[in-house]
């Protein structure tokens, strides 16, 4: 297959300084003394993919041409940044020349960054695979190493296709100490699983989406007429608003009563406005991102005033077997450790028509 | 100190247990499919041998096993019981834990007691082919190994998932001379359907029943047979249970406190707990107890609900009043593909109801570190079904380490797991969903769902 690989030479960069993240801080970065992180995660990942086997294309010097041919993976190199500084821009040039090529999958070494540079590009148009080496891997189309991310280059075949969330995290706040995430977009990515029947890269999308309108129908007939739902955000809670005849909002949250969608993409002050009106409430999520966030990341909407009104209790999560076998436990930040504690440290997960698996939860 | 305790072959019961004539409530009788009437002998003579359909309704308590049948069974019955003294140290237990082992048949469990009995008699009506399914492997197997004894074909109709998990169980058809394809498949128009709606399903044991009822209405001189489920697999099963009790005698032994069985479509549990049961009716064991185990992922007994259901996934078999998650119900593949059955045999399912048999549910993993406990103390690597019973086992032997109570436990080793080394792969390495049955959701939605026709 035909993969573009792309390295973002400098990011990692703050992380060891201090500094968080290294958007708009590199010269900062390089005067507190750090080092590159990415080439060597770079290095891992190409001396544990067999060569031959897929034809890569790249971006010349250190965007990966010089990476490649040091681990013996011949490459086409069809962008030459300008200058010796890279920049987000020559990420979004060079994934701008994959895509025209018709690239399968785009691998990328960075942080959430970058991973929001070639999602700029890409969308889901074509399948996106992340390299840990940035500073902060909130988003969902990241490995959880960079072995793992060759093995799933090297056996591809065997790959299924998941939904994967692009986050976005709010740098400047981040540098305060404060985390705010937001979901930006949902990319494609592959996914070994295992344990499932292994199906052919062609008909992967076509297998994602009908285990998540396996899950909606099943979602659909346990509702019931006198309970207000929430349901939001992602690709899976999409699938549940769409099985019900209508638009859902991908990156936000909607509300459903009595099959009807009664609001769209509320906001925190909407969803407490609806609980005021609305005695009986349970809330659709799907865990989010790399780690599989249920909340805390990139749904602020559910603040730590909405969890505790709705009740732990009520909370259905759902979420895709493919999706799953990324996250092996679940996380949850209900921003207040008090709530957070009223969790359990295992939840039910709806992964299909009156089928659920259990995942431990972590706080 | 004893180990395990041996009857000789002349002391092969001669005569099956029918529990149905001492049930306290009859059973409800089972309907037409299509005319919705009460079904009859002549409803099920097409795919039915008659000495089987007489079987199925008669409540006679002990029928003669015909001789040819008995022959067969002594290759590797009576089966041995065994004294599980190294798992009790392990688990500290004052509890005294014994099992009966039905992995010693040919093709490994306790299948072959039915299939035996199921070929012979299809042969005396001069079938020349039997169709069926199967969900690990051991039921196809058995029937294989049955059918070729009596000089009849066989067609088996393989769960996908397990097709795909357990290569060798074909092979081992194969050398018996069946035919074995996976299911659903695009032989018949039932398995065309569900290939429809769904390409990638691992398919289930409701769908292969499907698939070879059809077979076996739409060829000639072949008829339908069933592992599981029925009352009369439920009587060929209770050998098991009727040499556990002589067995138990030798080693001391005049009573059981506990006995346990895994449960899919009910038929080795009921093989153990039916004469049991007969001691406990008859007021000679009263107290004990029965305990049926089941996989979280499909919790018949725990979680579904007593009803009347098809047999089956495109309504093609009787309906039965059984416990059930719902005919269309499929359940996610997990190892034990044995257990993933919607219904429940009839006969346990009105046990249950009637209170006289508990029922528990358990996850995979739980399940597979039991089976690997066992194998490490007793030695025999076990299927995964059998060691859902293990599971229960262990759980009532280590509550007796707490209140020190010397309770007699007695299990059904339903079958070894040669063949399912690929399970216990994926449980070291970590790979096992714990899957489970979503049935808070499912009640507090008050719809009624499974839903039944
Ligand atoms: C070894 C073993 N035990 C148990 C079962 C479950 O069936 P049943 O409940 O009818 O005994 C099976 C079914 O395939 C099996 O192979």
């Amino acid at each position: 297959m035909l993969i573009g690989f792309v390295v973002n030479p400098v990011a990692g960069m703050g992380g060891a300084v201090g500094l968080k993240g290294t958007d708009g801080a590199v010269e900062e970065a390089k005067l507190r003394g750090a080092v590159p992180v990415s080439p060597g995660r770079a290095r891992i990942l190409l001396s544990l993919i067999v060569p031959g086997v897929h034809t890569f294309l790249t971006a010349g010097g250190p965007m990966g041409e010089s990476l490649l041919a040091e681990n013996g993976h011949p490459a086409d190199v069809v962008y030459v940044p300008d200058g010796t500084e890279t920049t987000g821009e020559d990420t979004r040039k060079a994934c701008q020349v994959f895509t025209d090529r018709g690239c399968d999958l785009i691998l990328f070494c960075g942080g959430d960054g970058t991973a929001r540079d070639v999602f700029a590009v890409v969308g889901d148009t074509i399948p996106l695979l992340g390299v840990p080496s940035g500073v902060k891997m909130y988003s969902g189309i990241f490995a959880a190493t960079p072995a793992a991310a060759a093995d799933c280059v090297n056996r591809l075949e065997e790959a299924v296709m998941t939904d994967a969330e692009v986050m976005d995290i709010d740098e400047s706040a981040y540098r305060d100490g404060r985390l705010a995430v937001t979901l930006t977009g949902i990319a494609r990515s592959p996914a070994l699983t295992g344990h499932l029947p292994s199906s052919k890269w062609a008909t992967d999308a076509m297998h994602e989406g009908r285990a998540q309108a396996e899950i909606a129908r099943f979602i659909i007939d346990i509702m019931r007429r006198d309970t207000l739902y929430l349901i939001g955000a992602g690709s899976t809670t999409a699938a549940v608003i769409q099985a019900l005849g209508e638009d859902g909002t991908l990156l936000g949250i909607d509300a459903v009563f009595d099959g009807d969608i009664i609001a769209r993409d509320l906001n925190e002050e909407g969803i407490l406005h609806l609980l005021n009106r609305y005695p009986r409430v349970q809330a659709v999520v799907s865990p989010i991102g790399a780690q599989g966030f249920v909340l805390g990341r990139g749904t602020q909407q559910f603040s730590p005033a909405v969890v505790e009104r709705i009740g732990p209790e009520n909370f259905i999560v759902i979420a895709t077997e493919a999706k799953l076998s990324r996250t092996p436990a679940l996380y949850l930040d209900a921003g207040n450790p008090e709530i957070s504690s009223k969790f359990p440290d295992s939840l039910q997960v709806i992964c299909g028509y009156a089928m659920a698996r259990r995942m431990p939860l972590i706080q | 100190m004893e180990t395990k305790y041996i009857l000789d072959e002349n002391d092969l019961p001669r005569q099956w247990y029918n529990i149905q004539a001492d049930l306290p409530v009859p059973l409800s009788p089972s309907y037409n499919p299509q005319t919705k009437e009460p079904i009859g002998p002549e409803d099920l003579a097409p795919i039915f041998a008659s000495e089987l359909i007489r079987q199925e309704v008669s409540t006679e308590r002990y029928i003669d096993i015909p001789s040819e049948v008995r022959d067969i069974l002594t290759l590797w019955r009576p089966s041995p019981l065994y004294r599980a003294r190294r798992l009790e140290k392990l688990l500290k237990t004052p509890a005294k834990i014994f099992y009966k082992y039905e992995g010693v048949s040919p093709p490994g469990s306790h299948k072959p007691n039915t299939a035996i009995a199921q070929a012979y008699y299809n042969m005396k009506d001069g079938i020349e082919r039997i169709a069926t399914e199967t969900g690990a492997g051991q039921w196809g197997s058995s029937l294989a190994f049955a059918t070729q004894l009596f000089d009849m074909e066989c067609k088996v109709y393989m769960v996908r998932g397990s097709y795909d998990q357990k290569p060798y169980r074909k092979m081992m058809m194969q050398c018996w001379g069946a035919e074995c394809i996976a299911s659903p498949s695009k032989e018949t128009n039932a398995g065309r359907a569900m290939l429809e709606k769904d390409p990638d399903t691992s398919g289930s044991l409701g769908m292969a029943i499907s698939e070879a009822v059809e077979d076996a209405a739409s060829h000639a001189n072949t008829n339908y047979s069933l592992g599981s489920v029925l009352n009369h697999v439920c009587l060929h099963q209770s050998v098991i249970g009727l040499e556990t009790l002589e067995q138990l005698k030798m080693a001391g032994e005049e009573t059981a406190d506990v006995v346990i069985g895994c449960a899919g479509g009910g038929s080795n549990f009921a093989g153990l707990a039916f004469p049991f049961m007969r001691e406990r009716i008859a007021g000679r064991m009263p107290d004990c107890q029965f305990i049926a185990t089941e996989p979280s992922a499909c919790p018949t007994l725990t979680k579904g609900l007593y009803a009347y259901d098809f047999g089956d996934v495109s309504g093609y078999t009787p309906i039965m009043q059984m416990y059930t998650l719902g005919h269309g119900f499929v359940p996610p593949s997990i190892h034990a593909g044995g257990l993933r059955y919607h219904g429940m045999a009839p006969l346990v399912s009105i046990l249950h109801h009637e209170g006289l048999i508990d029922a528990v549910s358990c996850h995979q993993n739980e399940v597979f570190a039991a089976a690997v406990a066992f194998c490490r103390s007793e030695g025999i690597i076990v299927a995964p079904e059998s060691a859902h019973a293990i599971k229960t086992v262990m759980d009532v032997a280590e509550e007796c380490r707490r209140t020190g109570e010397e309770k007699t436990i007695v299990f059904n080793c339903s079958g070894h797991g040669h063949f399912d080394l690929s399970s216990y792969e994926a449980y070291f390495a970590g790979a096992l969903p714990d899957y489970e049955y979503p049935a808070d959701l499912i009640a507090a939605s008050l719809k009624d769902l499974p839903k039944i026709q």
